[in-house]
């Protein structure tokens, strides 16, 4: 982004009712024209928010940081640079470069770094920290050739990296990646000495909207993509399998198609992580079944699930993977080394997002493993992560069962063991429950989304009512998969939040939920402020069925209403421990 | 009016919202009330972006005014030619 064109979408007019998205920025230098880009970007990336940025002293590092603990905002933003180290770091003081003199610029630097660690745990107690550590060309203080290491130098490094490490560990806070700001903003073109000195401005422009980005992207990550759908021939495999058979096809270097190996770690990396691995391949199923129980296949063949192999168009089997994943086709990625099948796929489903498979381009294969990281990639991985896989498997085999009848699903769901657990803890909170509310859609009631700091000042009202709950049955856990918010006034519930993961529909967890509400807090009814969005058909569905008539915004059910029409529960409710 | 003289405009315009088109030719650090130190740093920082120079750090006391920054800009892109 240019300066003009920041400017111009700050210019650009705003309702004057809209919410504030207050954040905290803390530097030693003049922030100048970084706000601008920063604020520039929030504004795009809040459309129906209002940026505010609050800087601190010029100079004034250390001071700004310590104030940044009791300071109001929706995320704090802090920018280090190596002067805030050590002021002979920078260009601005003229304290000694002599060999002498850098010994005592460890000293302080490492003081500085202990006295970081500790303030950044503090602050992130209470806001989402971002930080940004040293981005400028480290000066040449050190008697040391510019082409050599030397200690110096690797010392203030590993002061710096231990201050990230640190950073990077505590939970509210993430850290910009070095490496990517290497890609993003060419080393030799960050630091703007004249207008250091004209302003205490430090960063060339490009540079300064390269942080800004990044800072951006780490405030607001974009919702991971869920699942990833690959074709088979010259992609997840080099050949055609129904020309050279199931020992034909390779992924190593023999065959010169090592290439496909690496996109098969990837896809087990993903599959790991919690991401949806399908395949779909117009292929014979009985052929493509013997080439998956190959011995040296990279990504095991539990990580495929489903498996779409026929002749028939791709974009079908792409509609009963989504089926069978229960997510919204723009929550994957589909890949193939033909632009062809992904136009076919394209045209069936827009929404997905399609990406060619570069088979004959190694360097571009490569690539491709970066932007699927980007694509998929989460801050941290949780226990839901780790099971997300086979609680698909189950919600497929409980489809088929549910198909059989009303009676059919009685029997199935009274056998399965199931046990819901009800946190109601407020403080802390669980960090799973506001990743369910921002990345659930289908059920959901009005598609809110909160920040850490909105979400933790709602929750925490005296009136609220919060409800986290977890699932599992005989087949195994499901996890935490449904959150419930709101205030509870005299005898009604009146619901902000309500959120169910779609892989725990069909268990009616959402009755026994209102269930637990209307007997634990001993209610007289349940008002919702549910809003109808692209893709809460779900949640209207199920309230339309307790209502008897279409939901409306701020409808209520009332206690008789809820006995006489919530379907039957076999689960065994229990209160977590720590509730 | 010539590119240049489009460019710049757009770079005031951005600087100075309030400035109004018909004024734009003489305004200057005396006649624009919002033109202190903040918008000469921000204004010089546009320029340079947007025209592809770098101003010489003597040159920027001179540049006080939408005309003394237009012929400084026509003399760089006539010396460019």
């Amino acid at each position: 982004m240019k300066l003009i064109e920041a400017i111009e979408i700050l210019r650009a007019a705003q309702p004057a009712e809209v919410q504030a998205f207050r954040v905290n920025m803390v530097c030693g230098f003049n922030p100048l024209h970084l706000q601008t880009f920063l604020t520039a970007r929030l504004r795009q990336l809040f459309p129906d928010m209002r940026p505010e940025i609050a800087g601190g002293l010029y100079g004034d590092f250390w001071g700004n940081l310590e104030r940044a603990e009791a300071a109001t905002a929706d995320v704090c933003v802090i920018l280090v640079e190596w002067s805030d180290l050590d002021p002979r770091l920078g260009i601005r003081g003229l304290g000694s470069w002599a060999p002498e003199a850098l010994e005592d610029i460890l000293t302080n630097a490492k003081g500085r770094k202990a006295q970081f660690g500790q303030i950044i745990k503090r602050v992130s107690n209470n806001v989402s920290v971002v930080v940004c550590l040293p981005t400028l060309p480290l000066p040449p203080v050190s008697f040391a050739p510019g082409w050599q290491a030397g200690a110096f130098d690797l010392e203030l490094r590993s002061v710096v990296s231990s201050m990230a490490l640190e950073a990077a560990r505590c939970r509210n806070v993430r850290a910009i990646n070095p490496a990517r700001l290497d890609r993003d903003s060419p080393l030799e073109a960050r630091l703007d000495v004249k207008a250091e000195l004209l302003s205490g401005f430090p960063y060339k422009l490009p540079h300064a909207s390269t942080i800004a980005e990044l800072m951006c992207q780490a405030i607001r990550p974009a919702v991971p993509k869920r699942g990833l759908i690959t074709d088979l021939d010259d992609t997840l495999w080099n050949g055609i399998l129904g020309e050279v058979g199931a020992e034909g096809v390779s992924w190593d270097l023999e065959h010169n198609s090592h290439m496909h190996g690496v996109y098969q770690r990837m896809l087990h990396s993903l599959s790991a992580a919690g991401i949806l691995i399908g395949a779909a391949s117009k292929n014979a199923a009985d052929a493509v079944e013997e080439a998956l129980r190959r011995e040296d296949l990279v990504v095991p063949r539990s990580a495929l699930f489903p498996v779409e192999a026929n002749w028939g168009p791709k974009s079908e089997s792409v509609s009963r993977i989504l089926k069978a994943w229960n997510i919204g086709a723009d929550s994957i990625v589909f890949i193939d080394d033909s632009a062809m099948e992904l136009a076919e796929v394209k045209a069936r489903h827009p929404e997905v997002e399609c990406i060619l498979f570069p088979k004959d381009d190694p360097q571009a294969i490569h690539e491709l493993l970066h932007d699927l990281r980007d694509l998929f990639g989460k801050s941290s991985l949780s226990e839901e992560d780790s099971i997300r896989r086979e609680s698909i498997r189950q919600s497929h085999t409980l489809e088929v069962q549910l198909g059989n009848g009303p009676e059919a699903a009685d029997n199935f769901l009274k056998q399965s063991e199931a046990e819901i657990t009800l946190n109601f803890c407020k403080s802390p909170l669980d960090p799973r429950a506001i990743e369910l509310v921002d990345k659930t859609n289908q059920f959901n009631l009005n598609g809110r989304r909160f920040t850490e700091t909105s979400w933790r000042t709602y929750v925490s009202q005296p009136d609220s009512v919060f409800v986290l709950a977890a699932y599992r049955d005989k087949y195994g856990p499901l996890g935490k998969i449904a959150v419930l918010a709101g205030r509870k006034v005299e005898k009604t519930i009146t619901l902000s939040v309500w959120v169910m993961s779609c892989r725990a529909f069909s268990r009616r967890i959402e009755d026994r939920c209102l269930g637990e509400l209307f007997q634990r807090f001993d209610i007289d009814q349940i008002e919702f402020e549910f809003v109808s969005t692209p893709r809460n058909g779900p949640i209207h569905d199920f309230l339309a069925g307790m209502l008897g008539v279409p939901p409306s915004p701020n409808c209520r059910i009332t206690r008789d209403q809820f006995m006489a029409r919530s379907a039957k529960t076999f689960q065994k409710v229990v209160e977590a421990e720590h509730g | 009016m010539d590119e240049t003289q489009a460019s710049l405009v757009r770079c005031f315009s951005a600087v100075f919202p309030s400035l109004a088109a018909s004024d734009m030719a003489q305004a200057s650090t005396a006649s624009v009330k919002e033109w202190d130190s903040v918008a000469s740093v921000t204004l010089f920082a546009m320029i340079e972006e947007q025209f592809g120079i770098e101003m010489d750090i003597q040159d920027l006391a001179e540049m006080v005014s939408f005309e003394r920054i237009l012929a400084y800009l026509r003399k760089a892109d006539a010396a460019k030619h």
